[in-house]
């Protein structure tokens, strides 16, 4: 009964995200699709950050923006028969930058934890803007080949980001179920106790940091694959902001909430932009009234069917008090 | 009994006021004492002072043969002198076994896994369970620490510094806002503590039924200043104590 609990949310993810390729719902749906399970994996990486260890960075596009360039330029610049490699190379670029705004950010908390990693990613984002001859500055870079098997029908960039990023949120998901995972809850909920608990509450964000920086960057290296082509919005704070409202209206204290929060942006965009160019605006009625009805987000509800009956808490609080 | 901790001339001003003045300490290994003073007295920051939470502005602190003056928090820990909080400081989202747990983890260095399932350690579970029945935690095992009563947050809080093994316990007002018969049976269990795992524990107390009660030895600090220190016959008729804590116009 537990391990099917603890399993059911990757059947349902199997279920759905394979699913629909047997639906085969159109070039265009898929490749809303396909957008989804990118930012599925980006808010998800984000999320370890966020909702695990409970550090509000507000600089996450830097990172997804260095796995979109590296991945984008790479594969302009020599040819796109090693994709895969220039994923992953994004991915260790991101890591690297991140040591050393982890290092320096870590070291102060709360709000200016926030503002300075937000600081570090629009410096980014203005150098990405103004290096015309190496970015393409504003325009960004189009046509950026796919090797050849991931070319033509939308459907098998859609399959090649489903394993990647399966992959991923797999390995994150482990990370997640950890005893270095249940240290970063710790640090979320009690980080002076973790320091007498006689770990260093620095070194483990600053791991967490770096592990969420490498896949935020390879949803970035992947995002560039999906329209071959990149520009420096995907570095600029409102990419940064989009992680923290996947996370808050899918449930930051769960694991999947992200993926879900992830969707329903993604859907909005899609639905409501069809009316108006104005959608933005939906998502803020949907983020208000998530968080003013539901502030675990929609994963984090409690339903009546969920956890333990509150008879059954009363008589273990009783055994509990009189049982020594 | 050889010396477990030395406190050398041990000093803190924060701005104008002397919070620790000069204080000179031994504690040998085993003993059982407390620490006593009036509000204000710098008992809670002494113990900030030896355990690295804050910087002392003179003095040396001698661990084992050891100068960890200076040495981070998370070290000392390591080292095997942990303290409990004067404020329960648990992890409320978690349950009673979680917070225990990962106490065991970092004791047996099994904090750093990132793939194997946090719940894979065998050494850290027993660790956990043996803690939890010497504790007389273990029938409330599944409930969040949210949900116990003040006086089981203060148990759990002690039990959780008893898993990291240590050498010497440094209980902050283990019965702060308890009932009696909770006091009691705090009493019970730290002595139960002492016995069992022959361990040195110094605690600030305000119960003096407690601290006549179960130590061996006090230790009186008044505005910074240890003004005496001895067994409790000689405290209890001690005139520069009796004074601190009652004026002078009543002696």
């Amino acid at each position: 009964m537990k391990s099917l609990r603890q399993y059911l949310p990757w059947i349902l993810y199997f279920v759905f995200f394979l699913g629909v390729l047997a639906v085969n719902p159109g070039a265009h749906y898929t490749h809303l699709l396909a957008r989804v399970i990118i930012f599925g994996l980006y808010a998800v990486a984000f999320n370890l950050l966020f909702g695990r260890t409970g550090l509000v960075s507000f600089g996450h596009a830097l990172f997804y923006g260095i796995g979109a360039y590296i991945t984008g330029m790479l594969a302009k610049a020599s040819g796109p028969d090693l994709f895969l490699l220039y994923i992953l190379l994004g991915g260790i670029g991101a890591a690297i930058v991140s040591v050393f705004i982890g290092l320096l950010s870590l070291r102060l908390t709360g709000m200016f934890f926030t503002m300075l990693t937000l600081a570090f990613a629009q410096l980014a984002w203005g150098i990405t803007f103004k290096l015309y001859n190496f970015t393409g500055g504003d325009d960004g870079i189009q046509a950026i080949p796919k090797p050849a098997y991931l070319t033509g029908p939308v459907w098998k960039y859609y399959f090649f980001s489903f394993v990647v990023v399966t992959i991923c949120v797999f390995v994150i998901w482990r990370i997640s179920r950890s005893s270095f995972g249940m240290v970063l809850k710790g640090i979320r909920q009690n980080p002076g106790r973790i320091t007498f608990m006689g770990l260093n509450v620095y070194k483990n964000q600053l791991v967490a940091y770096i592990i969420s920086a490498f896949f935020t960057a390879i949803a970035g290296g992947l995002y560039a694959g999906l329209d071959g082509s990149i520009h420096p919005d995907m570095l600029h704070w409102p990419t940064s902001g989009n992680a923290i409202l996947m996370c808050t209206i899918g449930g930051m204290n769960t694991f999947f909430g992200p993926v879900i929060g992830a969707a329903i942006l993604t859907g909005l965009e899609e639905i409501v932009g069809k009316y108006t160019e104005y959608w933005s605006f939906s998502i803020g009625v949907v983020v208000l009234v998530v968080v003013l009805l539901f502030p675990r987000g929609l994963l984090g509800i409690k339903w009546p069917w969920g956890r333990k009956s509150t008879t059954e808490e009363k008589e273990t609080e009783v055994a509990c008090n009189t049982g020594d | 009994m050889p010396a477990i901790l030395e406190i050398k001339d041990l000093d803190k001003h924060f701005g104008g006021i002397h919070v620790t003045n000069h204080v000179n300490i031994t504690v040998e290994r085993g003993e059982m004492s407390a620490i006593i003073g009036p509000n204000g007295a710098g008992k809670t920051t002494f113990f900030n002072l030896i355990t690295g939470s804050i910087p002392s502005d003179n003095g040396r602190v001698v661990y084992e043969n050891e100068d960890i003056t200076g040495t981070r928090p998370e070290k000392i820990v390591k080292m095997g002198m942990v303290r409990a909080f004067q404020v329960s400081s648990l992890f409320l989202e978690e349950t009673v076994y979680d917070n225990v747990y990962l106490a065991a983890l970092s004791n047996f260095g099994k904090n750093i896994g990132m793939f194997a399932d946090r719940l894979s350690y065998r050494d850290a579970r027993e660790h956990t369970e043996m803690i939890l029945v010497r504790t007389g935690m273990l029938g409330c095992r599944d409930l969040k620490a949210s949900e116990l009563s003040h006086g089981d947050q203060k148990i759990l809080d002690i039990a959780i510094a008893l898993t990291l093994n240590p050498k010497i316990l440094l209980l902050d007002e283990p019965t702060a806002g308890m009932a009696p018969d909770e006091r009691v049976k705090m009493m019970a269990l730290l002595e139960d503590l002492h016995q069992y795992f022959q361990l040195t524990t110094v605690f600030i107390e305000h119960d003096m039924d407690m601290v006549f009660g179960i130590a061996q030895k006090i230790r009186v600090l008044v505005q910074g200043e240890l003004i005496a220190e001895g067994t409790p016959d000689h405290i209890r008729n001690h005139e520069a104590v009796i004074e601190a804590y009652l004026g002078k116009e009543v002696v």
